[in-house]
């Protein structure tokens, strides 16, 4: 899992425009894009880009916890609490969890299954002390480039709520990366699609971008 | 008729083997049969109430909310909080769930100085600590979104909420859900309350009922039975016969996937006491005929005519019970009621075959009675006889010797009854059906006292929710809903936004601008909470309400028509409301209830009428007719008035079914008294001659109709225990209205009144050369009677009249046969 960790987590800094495909139950579909800057692994801004109504809405996360989102019709920040790890992000599938810059091996316990058609299964089961609104992870990685393909998420009862698929691995630079990553929850039959658009790795990205201040511009 | 029966008789082992293989096909299917105890499953779907009941169900997340109450002197305390958490997190991952609302994960948006949070009100994957609950205790009980909604204002009891997903089994959730609570084991006291428990509770009693209240009816009848026939064919067969009716009855239900109701699970009640009849009335003839000859004819030709005679009297009195109960399928607003009308009437249908095939078969089959049952019958007929015609007596000296006495009675009661009736109450909800100790009825005292009730108000916005003049006309709604005196808890999106922009910094108002809305919405985006609130095309809302879950129909009625009065009143350009939820359709089934009752009513008086009209041949006979069924219904809704009985979903079928089986009381005194004045010299003489013989049926018939409904007293479900108790009353009322009513009005009228039949003249002739033994055996037999030594009499049939009546004398009137055996097959 630790090189899982370093191919997900191994630029320095990145800057990607996503574009979000949203899937409610009853099949209809919304669109939204938002650029994302991240740097080391606990830095991040989201800013959305389109659609017009929500454009200038952006969030802050920054170390220790502290979260910033900012409201251009109140022209103000304000800070939000961050514990909330099991909430949906922006009306996604995805939650503020699965949207961490993840680091598995220090809080997962990994089990091999056994290798097939190029992937690795693995087992995941939470360390102690754990944070998690999950019971169980199973992961599939590629054995060449130990990227995880797909995660299924079971919740504590052992049923199987949600499920991820990132596709298109493409290195760029030095780097692997997934064109495309899908989330599913199965219960609420609702979806959610991530398109990463344009990707751009070791920047060298400005701590002024993480700050407060800029959350406005 | 009679070629059928000869056949009948000629195949008597094919009739015994069809009815076998028949039964054992039902009996088979019976495996099948279901409790279906949702009542919302009965709702007509082409209300539009329901069908937006529905809609908001299946949109925001369903509709059905168990509500499980923690009960604690304070409830912020470790174990408590502890618990609540555990639960919900338990009752979370239950399939038929579809989201829990409690203390430990509900939403909260908190403020202080550097921001605010979207977040949990309390953290469940760190509980707080004794000092922290401390602190939270008056944050909580500050904010209207948690005081009384999911905490008690003074923090004396907690609530869990689930919505149950729609499609799923909600019986079982329930009972899964308990299980959990069960397993969980918590310190507090628990209580279950909301439909889906009330449901569940619904479905345990149906089950317990139909254990208890079988056997109890059928031991009911079995005694009567006894009593009457003192011999093991006439307790016997009856039962034989409704239980194998019964048995096609649930067995054809099963098979057509129709479970059993609230409604319907009295099926096997009412059959047992109403098909009953059919069969004693065939066995009392082939007793009476068997002994009253040394050698009984085997023939199947003899047999066959046997059978003829009491037939068509019997097929008469099983059409118009029919009729009766097939009256609730007309305007009847739920389905259930539909169900219960259609197969009550084929289980009767059931029972008058088997009553007219297998019965007469069965009963031709064996050897002549041995001459000691007959001895024995004999004497236990003379004990009986002695004191029902020692009733009957009473009966015939009151209305001879003082008939304006009796009409002043009759007067007397219906002017009581009719200044009960401005009295009478309607109940509609359900929890009525429970006894005042029910745990559920604690469950929903504690839910009202605490938490406004669980009584729901759904209203559907349908605007641009984007728009803060919609969402102030939301919040104009919702002020007026808590204004009302029971109405305690509203929750909309309206709330979450003004917490949202007091968080921004402008106040706990709703935002003044449409781009401040539209930021706030993505904030909530994702929250649960937003499904049950909003669609994600910011279109549609739903505005909730709680109120108590028992009120009286006719507040409920107002309440509603209050909330629909307010919502015309709003500019439609703007935003539309419509209101739904169980109040609503509570108010429509009211109304049906109201209707239906009146539609059966008048279908069933319409068809006393014409049954009268046709019987006697004359408008003003029918019409005196019409005063038993009058008077009944007027005592029964004067009692229901005066003893504060509810017309509800269960009574409300008690006039048409006591006229269905009522009416046949009217029929036979009348036709029989009709028939006597062709014979006898005056009023009085004919008056007297039908109260011995087809008012002795009558009374006897009336006597167990009213036991064997009284039965339903041992019911757990209350509507029921007043249906028996109602029936039970009517059964009397038409029995005073038919034996000293109606006599007392006929002798009062005097010569105004001509019901004697046309051609009168012949037959009183006829039986003058003809029947001239007739005359002095009828005589004989009131004479006899009366002084309670006849000795002579061999079978229970000795009460029922027309069995006397030679064959000529029969085809001479065309009535004869029919109101002859009406008499004949009143004595059920």
């Amino acid at each position: 899992m630790a090189r899982v960790d370093q191919t997900v987590s191994a630029a320095q800094d990145q800057e990607i425009r996503v574009k979000l495909v949203i899937t409610d139950a009853k099949g209809r579909v919304s669109e939204r894009e938002m650029l994302m800057l991240q740097k080391g692994g606990d830095r991040r801004m989201v800013k959305f880009l389109a659609p017009p109504e929500h454009k200038g809405i952006a969030f802050l996360s920054l170390p220790g916890g502290l979260t910033y989102v900012y409201l251009p019709a109140y022209r103000q920040s304000r800070r939000i609490a961050s514990h909330v790890r099991n909430q949906k992000f922006a009306g996604t599938d995805f939650t503020y969890e699965d949207m961490e810059a993840r680091r598995y091996s220090g809080e997962w316990e990994a089990k091999l299954l056994g290798e097939e058609n190029g992937r690795y299964r693995l087992e995941l089961t939470p360390k102690a002390g754990t944070v998690t609104d999950y019971g169980r992870l199973l992961v599939e990685v590629t054995t060449d480039s130990f990227y995880p393909v797909r995660i299924e998420f079971f919740d504590k009862g052992n049923q199987l709520r949600k499920v991820m698929v990132q596709e298109k691995l493409e290195k760029i630079g030095a780097y692997w990366v997934a064109r495309e990553a899908e989330m599913k929850d199965l219960q609420a039959g609702t979806s959610s699609k991530m398109y990463f658009l344009e990707v751009k790795f070791d920047q060298g990205l400005a701590d002024e971008f993480f700050t407060e201040r800029y959350l406005a511009r | 008729m009679t070629k059928l029966t000869v056949l009948i008789f000629r195949k008597r082992y094919l009739v015994i083997g069809l009815v076998i293989l028949v039964t054992l096909f039902f009996g088979l299917s019976l495996r099948k049969l279901k409790i279906n105890p949702d009542v919302l499953s009965y709702f007509p779907k082409k209300d539009p109430a329901v069908q937006l009941f529905t809609a908001l169900g299946e949109e925001y997340g369903g509709n059905a909310l168990a509500m499980i109450v923690l009960i604690s002197e304070d409830v912020f305390n470790q174990a408590t909080i502890a618990t609540v958490h555990e639960l919900t997190a338990r009752f979370q991952l239950d399939p038929g769930v579809s989201t829990v609302t409690s203390l430990t994960n509900t939403v909260d948006i908190k403020t202080d100085e550097y921001g605010f949070e979207i977040g949990r009100l309390i953290n469940a994957a760190s509980l707080p600590t004794e000092g922290e609950l401390a602190e939270l205790k008056p944050y909580v009980l500050g904010k209207e979104m948690f005081r009384g909604a999911l905490v008690a204002a003074d923090a004396s009891a907690a609530l869990i909420i689930c919505r149950l997903q729609n499609s799923t089994d909600q019986v079982a959730t329930c009972r899964r859900l308990k299980t959990i609570v069960e397993e969980v084991g918590p310190a507090e006291k628990v209580y279950y309350g909301g439909l889906p428990f009330l449901i569940l509770d619904l479905a345990d009693l149906i089950g317990a009922d139909l254990k208890i209240l079988i056997p109890l009816v059928s031991l009911v009848i079995i005694l009567f039975l006894a009593f009457a026939f003192q011999s093991w064919e006439g307790v016997f067969l009856p039962l034989l016969a409704v239980g194998i009716s019964l048995l096609w009855t649930l067995g054809l239900m099963s098979l057509l996937g129709i479970p059993l109701s609230i409604v319907s699970n009295v099926i096997p009640v009412v059959l047992v006491a109403v098909g009953s009849a059919y069969s004693i009335h065939v066995v009392s003839k082939f007793m009476e005929v068997g002994a009253g000859r040394e050698q009984h004819s085997r023939a199947p030709a003899d047999l066959a005519g046997t059978l003829s005679e009491v037939g068509t009297p019997v097929l008469l009195s099983a059409l118009t019970t029919m009729a009766g109960f097939l009256s609730f399928i007309f305007g009847s607003y739920l389905v259930m009621i539909r169900e219960f009308g259609i197969f009550t009437a084929v289980g009767v249908l059931f029972a008058l075959l088997i009553a007219l095939t297998l019965v007469p078969v069965l009963l031709t089959l064996r050897k002549k009675q041995s001459n000691r049952t007959d001895r024995r019958s004999v004497r236990g007929r003379n004990r009986e006889r002695s004191i029902a015609v020692r009733f009957i007596d009473l009966l015939e000296r009151l209305v001879l010797m003082r008939p304006k006495t009796v009409a002043g009675v009759g007067i007397f009661l219906a002017l009581l009854g009719l200044a009960g009736i401005p009295q009478l109450s309607r109940r509609v909800d359900l929890i009525e059906y429970f006894q005042p100790d029910a745990g559920i009825r604690q469950a929903e005292a504690v839910l009202a006292d605490k938490f406004g009730g669980s009584g729901l108000i759904q209203i559907l916005v349908k605007g641009d929710l984007q728009d803060p003049e919609v969402l102030r006309e939301m919040e104009k709604l919702e002020g007026f809903l808590l204004a009302q005196e029971d109405i305690h808890q509203t929750q909309s999106v309206v709330s979450l936004l003004k917490e949202l922009n007091k968080a921004m910094g402008e106040g706990r108002v709703l935002p003044d601008t449409r781009e401040k809305v539209i930021n706030l919405w993505f904030l909530l985006e994702g929250e649960e909470i937003m499904g049950q609130l909003v669609n994600s095309d910011r279109t549609e809302a739903v505005i909730q309400a709680r109120m108590a879950s028992s009120l009286e129909a006719k507040r409920v009625y107002q309440l509603v028509t209050a909330i629909d009065d307010y919502i015309a009143g709003v500019d439609a350009e703007l935003v539309i409301f419509r209101q739904t939820g169980m109040p609503l359709i509570y108010r429509n089934l009211d109304r049906s209830i109201i209707q239906s009752q009146f539609q059966s009513l008048i279908l069933a008086v319409v068809l006393v009428f014409l049954a009268m009209l046709y019987l006697l041949g004359s408008l003003t006979g029918a019409l005196i007719g019409l005063i038993p069924i009058g008077f009944t219904l007027v005592v029964l809704f004067g009692f229901m008035g005066f003893s504060r009985i509810p017309l509800d979903i269960a009574t409300v079928l008690v006039a048409g079914v006591s006229i269905g089986i009522g009416i046949d009381y009217s029929i036979h005194f009348l036709g029989r008294y009709r028939q006597e004045m062709a014979k006898q010299p005056s009023r009085q003489a004919a008056v007297q001659t039908t109260l011995h013989t087809s008012g002795q049926a009558i009374l006897i018939n009336v006597l167990t109709v009213a036991l064997g409904f009284l039965v339903l007293v041992f019911s757990q479900l209350v509507p029921l225990q007043r249906f028996g108790v109602l029936v039970a009353v009517t059964m009397l009322s038409s029995g005073f209205g038919a034996l000293l009513l109606l006599p007392a009005i006929l002798l009062l009228a005097g010569g105004r009144l001509n019901l004697r039949p046309q051609g009168a003249e012949e037959t009183r002739r006829t039986a003058g050369r003809a029947g001239g033994a007739f005359k002095a055996e009828k005589g004989g037999i009131i004479k006899n009677e009366r002084r309670g030594m006849n000795g002579k009499t061999e079978s229970i049939a000795r009460f029922l009249p027309g069995r006397t009546v030679p064959p000529g004398l029969a085809r001479s009137s065309p009535g004869r046969e029919r109101t002859d055996g009406g008499g004949n097959h009143g004595a059920g």
